[in-house]
């Protein structure tokens, strides 16, 4: 992180402004300042992850075929991908997960934490207790562990990362998706090192990621009578939020049988319940 | 000089790949397509096609069995 201070300083300045213009013009905190900043990078990231939430709809359906597949290609995880990429070029449907939206934070991850470093450095001009967050963190420029309220913080980072992954992972294969929740318990020791800001960008991106999943969750229906059965067999509904499909779930076509047809046709009824769902 | 260029994707790999879980929508993923492209091509002009395939891994791309040509 040390090595690439020169050319992230543009993007530190940047944040810097925005965490300014929130401050001063605002009139916030500065913790909720931070809060807000991760909301506008997540709504501008809207447009990107309701595209993704459509394509999550569509792999609901699908979802017992996959597993299937998943399934006899077990052993084999090279195939197992390669099939399933073949099963969604048939079945017209497009992976919600993909890397860019991911990628897109990191330098707003990377400008928080130079601006933070800096924050410890030159405390906040206003007055002592301003870098404070809801009374239990007196400073967000100092590492997390450095009082109790960053315990705190700590475990809310950790149940917020899990919820989030719950959402964004439920299609990947069951061994990933339990290293992805066992992560934050790992990661929790080296993040604990950040600055309380960093985390709290953290919790809040988190939040949103839980957020979304349920709001359209309840927007959007859930897959049909047929397929739901078939589902509930396997795992609660919560799989249907699944995300990232395309690395780890393996699931391969038996046939390459025109099954594009029968998916349509019951995406049809469905935008029909979704307005009236709406409505209510 | 490519390994430096593995050494960085395996660098990701173990921090944010880990710490931001999502997987990709390409055969074989981002990372691995950064790795092979840069063994294959050289550093230079397999950052260009990292970069280009990340660009192209977005929501509204169909995604799919890719490999480094």
């Amino acid at each position: 992180m040390i090595l690439g201070s020169n050319p992230l300083t543009p993007l530190e300045h940047g944040m810097r402004h925005v965490l300014n213009w929130f401050h001063f013009t605002v009139g916030l905190p500065w913790a909720w300042s931070i809060v807000a900043t991760t909301v506008v990078v997540r709504m501008i990231l809207v447009p990107l992850t309701v595209r993704q939430i459509h394509s999550m709809q569509a792999m609901q359906q699908h979802m017992p075929r996959m597993k299937e597949i998943q399934q006899k290609y077990k052993g084999d995880k090279q195939r197992q991908n390669e099939e399933l990429m073949k099963f969604y070029r048939e079945n017209n449907i497009n992976p919600a997960a993909s890397c860019l939206p991911m990628l897109l934070q990191l330098p707003v991850f990377f400008a928080l934490y130079y601006s933070l470093r800096h924050f410890a450095r030159e405390p906040a001009a206003d007055h002592p207790g301003s870098l404070g967050f809801l009374h239990f963190i007196p400073s967000i420029a100092a590492h997390t562990t450095t009082h109790w309220g960053g315990y705190i913080l700590l475990v809310v980072y950790v149940g917020s990362q899990m919820a989030s992954t719950l959402y964004m992972s439920a299609t990947a294969d069951k061994t990933q998706r339990t290293l992805f929740m066992i992560m934050p318990l790992v990661f929790v020791f080296v993040i604990a090192r950040f600055p309380a800001g960093l985390v709290l960008y953290w919790v809040t991106t988190n939040l949103w990621t839980v957020g979304q999943g349920l709001i359209t969750r309840r927007l959007m229906p859930k897959t049909p009578a047929p397929s739901l059965a078939r589902r509930t067999s396997r795992t609660p509904p919560r799989d249907d939020g699944g995300g990232g499909d395309g690395g780890g779930n393996g699931a391969a076509p038996k046939s390459p049988t025109p099954k594009p047809a029968p998916p349509r046709a019951k995406q049809q009824p469905r935008k029909v319940r979704r307005k009236k769902a709406g409505r209510r | 000089m490519y390994r430096a260029g593995v050494a960085a994707v395996w660098l990701y790999r173990v921090t944010f790949g880990a710490l931001f879980p999502t997987t990709c929508k390409y055969h074989p993923s981002c990372s691995q397509y950064a790795i092979d492209a840069v063994r294959q091509k050289g550093l230079l002009r397999g950052s260009f096609l990292a970069g280009w395939r990340l660009l192209r891994c977005n929501p509204w791309s169909r995604g799919g069995f890719d490999p480094v040509r």
